[in-house]
Protein backbone atom coordinates (compact mmCIF):
# COMPACT_ATOMS: atom_id res chain seq x y z
CA UNK A 1 0.00 0.00 0.00
CA UNK A 2 0.99 3.18 -1.00
CA UNK A 3 1.80 6.20 1.82
CA UNK A 4 -1.79 8.13 2.88
CA UNK A 5 -2.93 11.19 1.15
CA UNK A 6 -3.86 14.90 2.98
CA UNK A 7 -5.63 16.81 0.82
CA UNK A 8 -5.98 20.53 0.34
CA UNK A 9 -8.70 22.55 -1.25
CA UNK A 10 -6.92 25.45 -2.36
CA UNK A 11 -8.76 28.40 -1.79
CA UNK A 12 -9.07 31.04 -4.31
CA UNK A 13 -10.23 34.64 -4.42
CA UNK A 14 -12.67 36.02 -6.84
CA UNK A 15 -9.41 37.05 -8.92
CA UNK A 16 -8.31 33.90 -9.13
CA UNK A 17 -5.40 33.97 -6.97
CA UNK A 18 -5.15 31.12 -4.03
CA UNK A 19 -6.24 33.11 -0.52
CA UNK A 20 -3.86 33.44 2.10
CA UNK A 21 -5.60 30.30 4.18
CA UNK A 22 -4.12 27.91 1.38
CA UNK A 23 -0.97 28.45 2.43
CA UNK A 24 -2.22 27.90 6.02
CA UNK A 25 -4.02 24.52 5.19
CA UNK A 26 -1.10 22.95 3.48
CA UNK A 27 1.03 24.71 6.27
CA UNK A 28 -1.24 22.23 8.54
CA UNK A 29 -0.95 19.24 6.49
CA UNK A 30 2.70 19.24 6.19
CA UNK A 31 2.96 18.82 9.75
CA UNK A 32 0.47 15.99 10.04
CA UNK A 33 2.61 14.51 6.70
CA UNK A 34 6.08 14.80 8.82
CA UNK A 35 3.81 13.19 11.72
CA UNK A 36 2.41 10.30 9.41
CA UNK A 37 4.87 10.00 6.80
CA UNK A 38 2.05 11.17 4.34
CA UNK A 39 2.01 12.69 1.00
CA UNK A 40 0.54 16.09 0.70
CA UNK A 41 -1.82 16.52 -2.05
CA UNK A 42 -3.89 19.96 -3.10
CA UNK A 43 -6.44 20.65 -5.61
CA UNK A 44 -7.47 23.38 -7.67
CA UNK A 45 -11.39 23.95 -9.23
CA UNK A 46 -11.34 26.46 -11.81
CA UNK A 47 -10.80 27.19 -15.75
CA UNK A 48 -7.42 28.23 -16.93
CA UNK A 49 -6.04 27.65 -13.45
CA UNK A 50 -2.70 26.35 -14.68
CA UNK A 51 -0.83 29.41 -13.44
CA UNK A 52 -2.25 28.60 -10.22
CA UNK A 53 -1.26 24.75 -10.16
CA UNK A 54 2.29 26.10 -10.93
CA UNK A 55 2.12 28.16 -8.15
CA UNK A 56 1.25 25.51 -5.65
CA UNK A 57 3.68 22.84 -6.82
CA UNK A 58 5.86 24.71 -4.66
CA UNK A 59 4.19 23.47 -1.72
CA UNK A 60 2.80 20.25 -2.45
CA UNK A 61 3.89 16.99 -4.05
CA UNK A 62 0.82 16.59 -5.37
CA UNK A 63 -1.15 19.48 -7.39
CA UNK A 64 -4.85 17.85 -9.25
CA UNK A 65 -5.73 20.43 -10.97
CA UNK A 66 -9.51 20.01 -12.38
CA UNK A 67 -9.61 22.30 -15.41
CA UNK A 68 -13.58 22.75 -16.59
CA UNK A 69 -15.27 25.17 -17.70
CA UNK A 70 -18.32 25.10 -15.81
CA UNK A 71 -15.89 25.31 -12.79
CA UNK A 72 -14.99 29.06 -13.40
CA UNK A 73 -17.62 30.34 -11.01
CA UNK A 74 -18.25 29.32 -7.67
CA UNK A 75 -20.74 26.73 -7.42
CA UNK A 76 -20.90 24.61 -4.29
CA UNK A 77 -22.82 21.55 -5.73
CA UNK A 78 -20.12 21.00 -8.30
CA UNK A 79 -17.25 22.14 -6.28
CA UNK A 80 -18.87 19.60 -3.99
CA UNK A 81 -19.34 16.71 -6.63
CA UNK A 82 -15.91 17.59 -8.19
CA UNK A 83 -14.28 17.16 -4.67
CA UNK A 84 -16.28 14.19 -4.13
CA UNK A 85 -15.17 12.23 -7.25
CA UNK A 86 -11.41 13.11 -6.21
CA UNK A 87 -11.84 11.86 -3.10
CA UNK A 88 -13.34 8.32 -4.67
CA UNK A 89 -10.02 8.23 -6.94
CA UNK A 90 -7.26 9.15 -4.99
CA UNK A 91 -9.11 8.39 -1.57
CA UNK A 92 -7.17 10.91 1.16
CA UNK A 93 -7.17 10.13 4.87
CA UNK A 94 -7.86 13.93 5.10
CA UNK A 95 -9.29 16.53 3.67
CA UNK A 96 -8.63 19.95 4.60
CA UNK A 97 -10.52 23.19 3.74
CA UNK A 98 -10.66 26.62 4.89
CA UNK A 99 -13.60 28.42 7.09
CA UNK A 100 -14.98 30.10 4.54
CA UNK A 101 -18.15 32.07 2.78
CA UNK A 102 -18.02 29.37 0.17
CA UNK A 103 -17.06 26.03 1.84
CA UNK A 104 -19.84 26.93 4.42
CA UNK A 105 -21.82 25.97 2.11
CA UNK A 106 -19.41 23.15 -0.59
CA UNK A 107 -17.71 21.26 2.93
CA UNK A 108 -21.08 20.18 4.56
CA UNK A 109 -22.01 19.12 0.96
CA UNK A 110 -18.97 17.24 0.38
CA UNK A 111 -19.59 15.65 3.29
CA UNK A 112 -22.88 14.21 2.69
CA UNK A 113 -21.65 12.97 -0.46
CA UNK A 114 -18.87 11.02 1.03
CA UNK A 115 -21.46 9.96 3.94
CA UNK A 116 -19.15 10.69 6.86
CA UNK A 117 -18.47 13.22 9.56
CA UNK A 118 -16.98 16.99 9.12
CA UNK A 119 -15.97 19.11 11.65
CA UNK A 120 -16.39 22.87 10.99
CA UNK A 121 -13.97 25.95 11.70
CA UNK A 122 -11.29 23.87 13.65
CA UNK A 123 -8.36 26.15 15.41
CA UNK A 124 -6.00 23.04 15.69
CA UNK A 125 -5.66 19.59 13.92
CA UNK A 126 -3.31 16.76 14.96
CA UNK A 127 -3.16 13.32 14.18
CA UNK A 128 -2.67 10.34 16.66
CA UNK A 129 -0.20 8.68 15.22
CA UNK A 130 -1.32 5.58 16.45
CA UNK A 131 -4.59 4.98 15.34
CA UNK A 132 -4.22 7.41 12.45
CA UNK A 133 -7.28 8.83 13.80
CA UNK A 134 -7.51 12.91 13.32
CA UNK A 135 -7.82 15.47 16.40
CA UNK A 136 -9.55 18.24 15.50
CA UNK A 137 -9.69 21.20 18.06
CA UNK A 138 -12.69 23.62 17.71
CA UNK A 139 -14.23 26.40 19.94
CA UNK A 140 -17.97 25.46 20.77
CA UNK A 141 -20.72 27.62 22.79
CA UNK A 142 -19.47 31.17 21.22
CA UNK A 143 -15.70 30.40 21.73
CA UNK A 144 -16.78 29.99 25.74
CA UNK A 145 -15.22 26.28 25.73
CA UNK A 146 -12.96 24.01 22.89
CA UNK A 147 -13.99 20.53 21.99
CA UNK A 148 -11.31 18.26 20.97
CA UNK A 149 -13.32 15.74 18.46
CA UNK A 150 -11.70 12.67 17.41
CA UNK A 151 -12.50 12.07 13.68
CA UNK A 152 -11.41 8.09 12.94
CA UNK A 153 -13.36 7.27 9.04
CA UNK A 154 -11.83 8.48 6.05
CA UNK A 155 -12.12 10.80 4.31
CA UNK A 156 -11.42 13.05 7.96
CA UNK A 157 -12.95 16.60 6.84
CA UNK A 158 -12.43 19.76 8.43
CA UNK A 159 -12.61 23.33 8.12
CA UNK A 160 -10.08 25.18 9.33
CA UNK A 161 -10.53 28.94 10.89
CA UNK A 162 -8.23 31.63 9.35
CA UNK A 163 -5.12 32.70 10.77
CA UNK A 164 -5.01 29.21 12.94
CA UNK A 165 -1.22 28.42 11.74
CA UNK A 166 1.49 30.16 10.02
CA UNK A 167 1.86 29.45 6.07
CA UNK A 168 3.93 27.74 4.36
CA UNK A 169 6.90 28.47 3.01
CA UNK A 170 7.65 28.33 -0.67
CA UNK A 171 9.90 25.66 -1.94
CA UNK A 172 8.86 23.31 1.30
CA UNK A 173 8.19 20.95 -1.21
CA UNK A 174 8.28 20.38 -5.29
CA UNK A 175 5.28 18.51 -6.33
CA UNK A 176 3.80 17.56 -9.84
CA UNK A 177 0.95 18.66 -11.37
CA UNK A 178 -2.05 15.51 -12.52
CA UNK A 179 -5.12 16.70 -14.73
CA UNK A 180 -8.21 15.06 -13.21
CA UNK A 181 -11.24 15.03 -15.27
CA UNK A 182 -14.68 15.43 -14.01
CA UNK A 183 -17.44 15.18 -15.85
CA UNK A 184 -20.71 17.17 -14.66
CA UNK A 185 -23.45 14.87 -14.24
CA UNK A 186 -26.61 16.10 -16.39
CA UNK A 187 -29.21 14.40 -14.14
CA UNK A 188 -28.54 16.67 -11.38
CA UNK A 189 -31.19 19.52 -11.12
CA UNK A 190 -28.73 22.38 -9.44
CA UNK A 191 -29.86 25.85 -8.17
CA UNK A 192 -28.50 28.73 -10.89
CA UNK A 193 -26.80 31.11 -10.31
CA UNK A 194 -28.72 34.34 -11.93
CA UNK A 195 -26.35 37.23 -10.87
CA UNK A 196 -23.63 38.24 -8.33
CA UNK A 197 -24.39 41.90 -6.81
CA UNK A 198 -21.33 43.32 -5.55
CA UNK A 199 -21.69 45.29 -1.91
CA UNK A 200 -21.60 49.13 -2.17
CA UNK A 201 -17.84 49.05 -1.14
CA UNK A 202 -15.49 46.34 -1.47
CA UNK A 203 -14.33 45.43 2.26
CA UNK A 204 -10.68 43.93 3.15
CA UNK A 205 -10.90 43.26 6.71
CA UNK A 206 -8.19 40.02 6.96
CA UNK A 207 -5.94 41.95 5.12
CA UNK A 208 -6.59 45.45 6.40
CA UNK A 209 -2.93 46.90 8.73
CA UNK A 210 -5.76 48.65 11.36
CA UNK A 211 -9.32 48.13 12.53
CA UNK A 212 -11.16 50.47 14.10
CA UNK A 213 -14.46 48.83 15.22
CA UNK A 214 -17.57 49.67 16.59
CA UNK A 215 -19.83 48.12 18.61
CA UNK A 216 -23.62 47.71 20.54
CA UNK A 217 -22.79 51.55 22.01
CA UNK A 218 -23.32 52.63 18.38
CA UNK A 219 -27.42 53.71 18.20
CA UNK A 220 -27.54 55.60 14.52
CA UNK A 221 -25.60 55.30 11.10
CA UNK A 222 -24.63 59.67 12.07
CA UNK A 223 -22.53 58.16 14.80
CA UNK A 224 -21.09 55.79 12.94
CA UNK A 225 -20.00 58.58 10.83
CA UNK A 226 -17.28 59.23 13.82
CA UNK A 227 -15.65 56.28 13.42
CA UNK A 228 -15.27 56.80 9.44
CA UNK A 229 -13.43 60.08 10.23
CA UNK A 230 -11.54 58.07 13.07
CA UNK A 231 -10.41 55.44 9.48
CA UNK A 232 -9.68 58.34 7.30
CA UNK A 233 -7.26 59.96 9.68
CA UNK A 234 -4.97 56.72 10.46
CA UNK A 235 -4.94 55.91 6.67
CA UNK A 236 -2.44 58.55 7.31
CA UNK A 237 -0.10 56.10 9.52
CA UNK A 238 -1.70 52.52 8.29
CA UNK A 239 -1.37 51.64 4.70
CA UNK A 240 -4.78 50.13 4.91
CA UNK A 241 -7.63 50.62 7.31
CA UNK A 242 -10.66 49.22 7.39
CA UNK A 243 -14.03 49.38 9.29
CA UNK A 244 -15.25 46.58 11.51
CA UNK A 245 -18.50 45.86 13.24
CA UNK A 246 -19.45 43.70 16.41
CA UNK A 247 -22.13 41.33 15.72
CA UNK A 248 -24.69 43.62 17.40
CA UNK A 249 -24.10 46.58 15.14
CA UNK A 250 -24.54 44.48 12.12
CA UNK A 251 -27.83 42.67 13.44
CA UNK A 252 -28.98 46.23 13.93
CA UNK A 253 -28.08 46.71 10.38
CA UNK A 254 -26.02 49.84 10.83
CA UNK A 255 -23.44 48.37 8.88
CA UNK A 256 -22.70 45.41 6.40
CA UNK A 257 -22.28 41.80 7.20
CA UNK A 258 -18.92 42.10 5.80
CA UNK A 259 -17.38 44.33 7.94
CA UNK A 260 -18.41 41.80 10.83
CA UNK A 261 -15.65 40.98 12.94
CA UNK A 262 -15.46 37.71 14.88
CA UNK A 263 -16.46 34.14 15.03
CA UNK A 264 -19.38 34.29 12.29
CA UNK A 265 -17.67 36.93 10.39
CA UNK A 266 -13.81 37.79 9.70
CA UNK A 267 -10.82 37.20 11.72
CA UNK A 268 -8.47 40.20 11.30
CA UNK A 269 -5.04 40.28 12.57
CA UNK A 270 -3.98 44.27 12.40
CA UNK A 271 -1.06 46.08 14.02
CA UNK A 272 -3.57 48.31 15.53
CA UNK A 273 -7.24 47.09 16.61
CA UNK A 274 -9.33 49.80 18.37
CA UNK A 275 -12.57 48.75 19.51
CA UNK A 276 -14.89 51.48 19.93
CA UNK A 277 -17.92 50.67 22.85
CA UNK A 278 -17.74 46.99 22.14
CA UNK A 279 -18.15 44.88 25.32
CA UNK A 280 -15.74 41.91 24.14
CA UNK A 281 -17.91 38.75 23.79
CA UNK A 282 -15.81 35.46 23.07
CA UNK A 283 -17.62 35.22 19.64
CA UNK A 284 -16.08 38.75 18.87
CA UNK A 285 -12.61 38.27 20.15
CA UNK A 286 -12.19 35.20 18.30
CA UNK A 287 -11.72 37.01 15.41
CA UNK A 288 -9.29 39.93 16.54
CA UNK A 289 -6.74 38.12 18.77
CA UNK A 290 -3.78 37.85 16.26
CA UNK A 291 -3.88 41.72 16.55
CA UNK A 292 -0.41 43.45 17.49
CA UNK A 293 -2.04 46.07 19.16
CA UNK A 294 -5.83 46.02 20.60
CA UNK A 295 -7.57 48.97 22.27
CA UNK A 296 -10.03 49.36 23.87
CA UNK A 297 -12.38 52.65 24.31
CA UNK A 298 -15.73 51.82 26.69
CA UNK A 299 -17.46 53.70 29.08
CA UNK A 300 -18.06 50.44 31.33
CA UNK A 301 -14.65 49.90 33.27
CA UNK A 302 -15.99 46.36 33.75
CA UNK A 303 -16.68 45.39 30.33
CA UNK A 304 -14.67 42.28 29.98
CA UNK A 305 -13.11 43.94 26.39
CA UNK A 306 -10.61 45.72 28.79
CA UNK A 307 -9.18 41.64 29.76
CA UNK A 308 -8.09 40.92 26.28
CA UNK A 309 -6.77 44.72 25.53
CA UNK A 310 -3.29 46.40 25.83
CA UNK A 311 -4.88 49.57 26.01
CA UNK A 312 -8.14 51.03 27.76
CA UNK A 313 -9.78 54.41 27.58
CA UNK A 314 -13.09 54.16 29.83
CA UNK A 315 -15.25 56.95 29.04
CA UNK A 316 -17.84 57.86 26.32
CA UNK A 317 -16.49 57.19 22.60
CA UNK A 318 -18.91 60.30 21.67
CA UNK A 319 -15.90 62.58 23.66
CA UNK A 320 -12.98 60.01 23.26
CA UNK A 321 -13.43 59.43 19.15
CA UNK A 322 -13.11 62.88 18.30
CA UNK A 323 -10.18 63.74 21.02
CA UNK A 324 -8.09 60.82 19.43
CA UNK A 325 -8.68 61.87 15.99
CA UNK A 326 -7.46 65.49 16.67
CA UNK A 327 -4.29 63.92 18.08
CA UNK A 328 -3.81 61.68 15.23
CA UNK A 329 -3.65 64.48 12.75
CA UNK A 330 -1.59 66.86 14.37
CA UNK A 331 0.88 63.75 14.76
CA UNK A 332 3.50 64.06 12.05
CA UNK B 1 -48.35 30.85 -5.17
CA UNK B 2 -50.18 28.00 -3.98
CA UNK B 3 -50.43 28.37 -0.19
CA UNK B 4 -47.03 26.47 0.98
CA UNK B 5 -45.84 24.13 3.62
CA UNK B 6 -42.84 25.56 5.41
CA UNK B 7 -40.76 23.65 7.83
CA UNK B 8 -38.74 25.32 10.62
CA UNK B 9 -35.96 23.44 12.57
CA UNK B 10 -35.52 24.49 15.93
CA UNK B 11 -33.55 23.50 18.68
CA UNK B 12 -33.14 25.42 22.12
CA UNK B 13 -29.70 27.09 23.26
CA UNK B 14 -28.30 28.50 26.49
CA UNK B 15 -29.10 31.93 25.96
CA UNK B 16 -25.81 32.99 23.92
CA UNK B 17 -25.90 37.10 24.86
CA UNK B 18 -24.60 35.22 28.61
CA UNK B 19 -21.65 36.21 29.88
CA UNK B 20 -18.93 34.10 28.86
CA UNK B 21 -18.53 33.31 32.61
CA UNK B 22 -21.20 31.45 33.12
CA UNK B 23 -20.08 28.32 31.34
CA UNK B 24 -18.74 26.02 33.43
CA UNK B 25 -16.10 23.27 31.87
CA UNK B 26 -16.45 19.78 33.20
CA UNK B 27 -13.87 17.85 31.53
CA UNK B 28 -14.25 14.55 33.62
CA UNK B 29 -18.01 14.18 31.43
CA UNK B 30 -17.00 16.43 28.84
CA UNK B 31 -19.80 18.63 29.14
CA UNK B 32 -20.12 22.54 28.94
CA UNK B 33 -23.22 23.30 31.85
CA UNK B 34 -23.93 26.74 31.49
CA UNK B 35 -24.70 27.98 35.20
CA UNK B 36 -28.16 30.45 35.11
CA UNK B 37 -28.34 30.53 31.36
CA UNK B 38 -32.03 30.58 30.88
CA UNK B 39 -32.53 28.17 27.44
CA UNK B 40 -33.53 30.18 24.20
CA UNK B 41 -34.85 29.07 20.67
CA UNK B 42 -31.40 29.43 18.87
CA UNK B 43 -31.03 33.07 17.87
CA UNK B 44 -30.69 31.72 14.29
CA UNK B 45 -33.54 29.40 14.12
CA UNK B 46 -35.71 31.97 15.51
CA UNK B 47 -34.74 34.50 12.60
CA UNK B 48 -35.50 31.55 10.56
CA UNK B 49 -39.34 31.34 12.40
CA UNK B 50 -39.15 34.89 11.56
CA UNK B 51 -38.90 34.22 7.98
CA UNK B 52 -41.20 31.13 7.91
CA UNK B 53 -44.07 33.27 9.35
CA UNK B 54 -43.33 36.45 7.01
CA UNK B 55 -43.69 33.68 3.75
CA UNK B 56 -47.07 32.62 5.79
CA UNK B 57 -48.64 36.26 6.05
CA UNK B 58 -47.86 36.37 2.44
CA UNK B 59 -49.13 33.56 1.24
CA UNK B 60 -50.85 31.78 3.82
CA UNK B 61 -50.52 28.22 3.92
CA UNK B 62 -48.90 26.32 7.34
CA UNK B 63 -45.97 26.52 9.35
CA UNK B 64 -44.46 22.96 10.89
CA UNK B 65 -41.41 23.78 13.51
CA UNK B 66 -39.66 20.43 14.01
CA UNK B 67 -37.35 19.41 16.49
CA UNK B 68 -34.76 16.87 18.08
CA UNK B 69 -33.33 16.46 21.35
CA UNK B 70 -33.06 13.29 23.65
CA UNK B 71 -35.36 15.11 25.89
CA UNK B 72 -37.56 17.82 24.10
CA UNK B 73 -37.60 21.44 26.49
CA UNK B 74 -41.23 22.07 25.53
CA UNK B 75 -41.84 25.18 27.09
CA UNK B 76 -38.89 27.04 25.37
CA UNK B 77 -39.81 25.04 21.98
CA UNK B 78 -43.82 26.38 22.46
CA UNK B 79 -42.94 29.72 21.72
CA UNK B 80 -42.76 28.80 17.98
CA UNK B 81 -46.56 28.27 18.31
CA UNK B 82 -46.75 31.35 19.16
CA UNK B 83 -44.93 33.51 16.59
CA UNK B 84 -46.69 31.40 13.45
CA UNK B 85 -46.06 27.97 13.30
CA UNK B 86 -49.33 26.21 13.10
CA UNK B 87 -48.07 22.76 14.81
CA UNK B 88 -44.93 21.26 16.93
CA UNK B 89 -43.20 18.50 15.82
CA UNK B 90 -40.54 17.05 18.80
CA UNK B 91 -38.59 14.36 17.34
CA UNK B 92 -37.28 12.75 21.02
CA UNK B 93 -35.64 9.66 21.95
CA UNK B 94 -32.73 9.14 24.65
CA UNK B 95 -30.84 7.13 21.03
CA UNK B 96 -30.90 10.92 20.30
CA UNK B 97 -28.49 12.10 22.67
CA UNK B 98 -25.02 13.24 21.59
CA UNK B 99 -25.57 12.85 17.78
CA UNK B 100 -22.53 13.88 15.02
CA UNK B 101 -24.32 16.87 12.61
CA UNK B 102 -24.81 14.12 9.88
CA UNK B 103 -27.03 11.27 11.95
CA UNK B 104 -28.58 14.74 13.49
CA UNK B 105 -29.83 15.55 10.06
CA UNK B 106 -30.28 11.76 9.53
CA UNK B 107 -33.38 12.01 12.30
CA UNK B 108 -34.24 15.35 11.27
CA UNK B 109 -34.95 14.15 7.53
CA UNK B 110 -36.35 10.89 8.45
CA UNK B 111 -39.34 13.13 10.54
CA UNK B 112 -39.45 15.85 7.44
CA UNK B 113 -40.25 12.59 5.73
CA UNK B 114 -42.96 11.30 7.88
CA UNK B 115 -44.40 14.86 7.71
CA UNK B 116 -45.12 14.35 3.78
CA UNK B 117 -45.14 16.47 1.37
CA UNK B 118 -43.53 20.10 1.86
CA UNK B 119 -42.32 23.08 -0.22
CA UNK B 120 -39.32 24.90 2.00
CA UNK B 121 -37.66 23.86 4.66
CA UNK B 122 -35.86 26.45 6.79
CA UNK B 123 -33.39 26.54 8.85
CA UNK B 124 -30.70 28.52 11.76
CA UNK B 125 -27.24 29.03 9.78
CA UNK B 126 -25.68 27.18 12.72
CA UNK B 127 -26.65 26.72 16.27
CA UNK B 128 -24.76 29.15 19.70
CA UNK B 129 -24.12 25.67 20.84
CA UNK B 130 -21.60 23.49 18.99
CA UNK B 131 -21.61 26.00 15.84
CA UNK B 132 -21.70 23.48 13.02
CA UNK B 133 -23.06 25.09 10.97
CA UNK B 134 -23.79 21.85 9.04
CA UNK B 135 -27.21 20.13 9.70
CA UNK B 136 -29.19 22.26 7.20
CA UNK B 137 -27.09 21.03 4.18
CA UNK B 138 -26.96 17.71 5.37
CA UNK B 139 -30.87 17.47 5.40
CA UNK B 140 -31.07 18.72 1.78
CA UNK B 141 -28.30 16.41 0.97
CA UNK B 142 -30.09 13.54 2.20
CA UNK B 143 -33.68 14.69 0.68
CA UNK B 144 -31.91 15.41 -2.51
CA UNK B 145 -33.17 18.38 -2.73
CA UNK B 146 -31.70 22.03 -3.48
CA UNK B 147 -30.14 23.72 -0.39
CA UNK B 148 -28.70 26.93 -0.15
CA UNK B 149 -27.27 28.08 2.90
CA UNK B 150 -26.77 31.90 4.47
CA UNK B 151 -29.83 33.18 2.23
CA UNK B 152 -31.02 36.72 2.85
CA UNK B 153 -33.84 37.17 0.83
CA UNK B 154 -36.59 34.81 -0.17
CA UNK B 155 -38.83 35.37 -3.16
CA UNK B 156 -41.69 32.32 -3.87
CA UNK B 157 -43.07 31.41 -6.72
CA UNK B 158 -44.85 28.11 -7.64
CA UNK B 159 -42.45 25.19 -8.16
CA UNK B 160 -39.51 27.69 -7.40
CA UNK B 161 -37.80 29.57 -5.03
CA UNK B 162 -35.20 32.83 -5.79
CA UNK B 163 -33.06 33.90 -2.85
CA UNK B 164 -30.21 36.03 -2.25
CA UNK B 165 -27.28 34.27 -0.71
CA UNK B 166 -24.24 36.27 1.27
CA UNK B 167 -20.98 36.26 0.08
CA UNK B 168 -18.09 37.23 1.69
CA UNK B 169 -18.56 41.27 -0.40
CA UNK B 170 -21.58 40.66 -2.33
CA UNK B 171 -24.84 38.71 -2.72
CA UNK B 172 -25.59 36.23 -5.25
CA UNK B 173 -29.04 35.85 -6.56
CA UNK B 174 -30.02 31.96 -7.05
CA UNK B 175 -33.00 30.48 -7.94
CA UNK B 176 -34.03 26.51 -7.31
CA UNK B 177 -36.91 24.32 -8.13
CA UNK B 178 -39.42 23.79 -5.35
CA UNK B 179 -38.99 21.79 -2.57
CA UNK B 180 -35.71 23.18 -1.26
CA UNK B 181 -33.89 23.90 1.77
CA UNK B 182 -32.55 27.53 3.02
CA UNK B 183 -30.37 28.24 5.82
CA UNK B 184 -30.46 31.53 7.39
CA UNK B 185 -28.93 34.25 10.18
CA UNK B 186 -29.71 37.77 11.66
CA UNK B 187 -30.28 39.31 7.98
CA UNK B 188 -33.20 37.94 7.28
CA UNK B 189 -35.11 39.92 10.60
CA UNK B 190 -35.60 39.41 13.94
CA UNK B 191 -38.37 37.57 15.38
CA UNK B 192 -41.45 38.89 15.74
CA UNK B 193 -42.88 39.70 19.31
CA UNK B 194 -45.74 37.99 20.66
CA UNK B 195 -49.47 38.96 22.06
CA UNK B 196 -50.78 37.67 24.62
CA UNK B 197 -53.57 36.34 22.57
CA UNK B 198 -51.33 34.37 20.13
CA UNK B 199 -49.67 32.75 23.05
CA UNK B 200 -53.63 31.99 24.06
CA UNK B 201 -53.99 30.40 21.16
CA UNK B 202 -50.92 28.39 20.67
CA UNK B 203 -52.59 26.53 23.48
CA UNK B 204 -54.41 24.71 21.43
CA UNK B 205 -52.04 24.26 18.75
CA UNK B 206 -51.08 20.07 18.25
CA UNK B 207 -47.54 19.06 19.66
CA UNK B 208 -46.76 15.89 18.41
CA UNK B 209 -44.15 13.62 19.87
CA UNK B 210 -42.46 11.06 17.11
CA UNK B 211 -39.69 8.33 19.04
CA UNK B 212 -37.24 6.41 17.37
CA UNK B 213 -39.28 3.63 16.81
CA UNK B 214 -41.69 6.29 15.36
CA UNK B 215 -39.41 6.85 12.04
CA UNK B 216 -37.74 4.83 9.61
CA UNK B 217 -34.40 5.08 11.20
CA UNK B 218 -31.36 2.73 10.46
CA UNK B 219 -29.85 2.39 13.92
CA UNK B 220 -26.49 2.30 12.62
CA UNK B 221 -27.26 5.83 11.50
CA UNK B 222 -27.45 7.28 15.07
CA UNK B 223 -23.49 8.21 14.77
CA UNK B 224 -22.44 9.49 18.00
CA UNK B 225 -20.27 12.27 18.03
CA UNK B 226 -16.80 11.10 19.16
CA UNK B 227 -15.83 13.97 21.83
CA UNK B 228 -11.82 13.20 23.22
CA UNK B 229 -12.13 16.36 25.56
CA UNK B 230 -13.99 19.61 26.27
CA UNK B 231 -11.29 22.01 27.48
CA UNK B 232 -11.22 26.06 28.23
CA UNK B 233 -10.57 28.29 25.70
CA UNK B 234 -6.93 29.70 25.74
CA UNK B 235 -6.63 32.97 27.50
CA UNK B 236 -6.84 36.10 25.45
CA UNK B 237 -6.04 38.05 28.52
CA UNK B 238 -3.26 40.95 27.89
CA UNK B 239 -2.36 43.24 30.66
CA UNK B 240 -4.57 45.84 29.68
CA UNK B 241 -3.01 49.72 30.94
CA UNK B 242 -5.78 51.77 31.09
CA UNK B 243 -4.75 55.28 29.94
CA UNK B 244 -5.05 58.35 32.48
CA UNK B 245 -5.23 62.46 31.65
CA UNK B 246 -6.64 65.10 33.73
CA UNK B 247 -8.58 65.52 30.85
CA UNK B 248 -10.16 63.56 27.46
CA UNK B 249 -8.16 65.37 25.09
CA UNK B 250 -4.82 64.21 27.57
CA UNK B 251 -6.11 60.98 27.36
CA UNK B 252 -6.54 60.86 23.68
CA UNK B 253 -3.02 62.34 23.75
CA UNK B 254 -1.56 60.00 26.31
CA UNK B 255 -2.22 57.31 23.85
CA UNK B 256 -1.24 58.12 20.79
CA UNK B 257 2.11 58.51 22.93
CA UNK B 258 2.08 54.96 23.55
CA UNK B 259 1.24 53.77 20.34
CA UNK B 260 4.16 56.07 19.20
CA UNK B 261 6.04 54.33 21.55
CA UNK B 262 4.99 50.65 20.68
CA UNK B 263 5.86 51.74 16.49
CA UNK B 264 2.69 50.91 16.02
CA UNK B 265 1.94 54.53 14.69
Amino acid sequence: MGKQRILVVVEQRENGESDPVTFELLKSARDLSLQGDETVCACIFGSVAAPLADEISYYADEVYLIDEPFLSTFLPDVYASAAAALCRTIAPRTVLMGHSYENREMAPKLACEMENDLITDCVKIERDVETGALLCTKPVYGGNAHAIFQLDAEPQMVTLRPKSTEALEKGSLQGVTIPFRYKLSPSLELPKSLCIVPGAETVSLTQAEAVVAGGRGFKTAESIQQLKRLVEVLRKHFNTVELGASRALVDEGLLPHSRQVGQTGEIVSPQLYIAVAISGAAQHMAGVVGSKRIVAINKDPEASIFEASDYGIVGRHEDIVPALIKQLEAMP
Amino acid sequence: MTPPTIIVCIKDVPDPEAPGSSYEIHSDTKRVVPIGIPPVINPYDQNALELAARLKDRWGGKVIALNMSEKAVAPILKKALAVGADELVLLEDPAFKGLTSHATAQVLSAGIQKLGTFDLIVTGRQAADWDSGQVGLLIAGILKIPGINLVQKVELQDGSITVERLRRNAYEVITASLPALVTVGSEVGDLRLTSLKAIQDARKKPVTIWRSADLDLAPTLLRKRNLRAIIPPPSQARRCLFITGKSIEEKAENLALRLRQDRVI
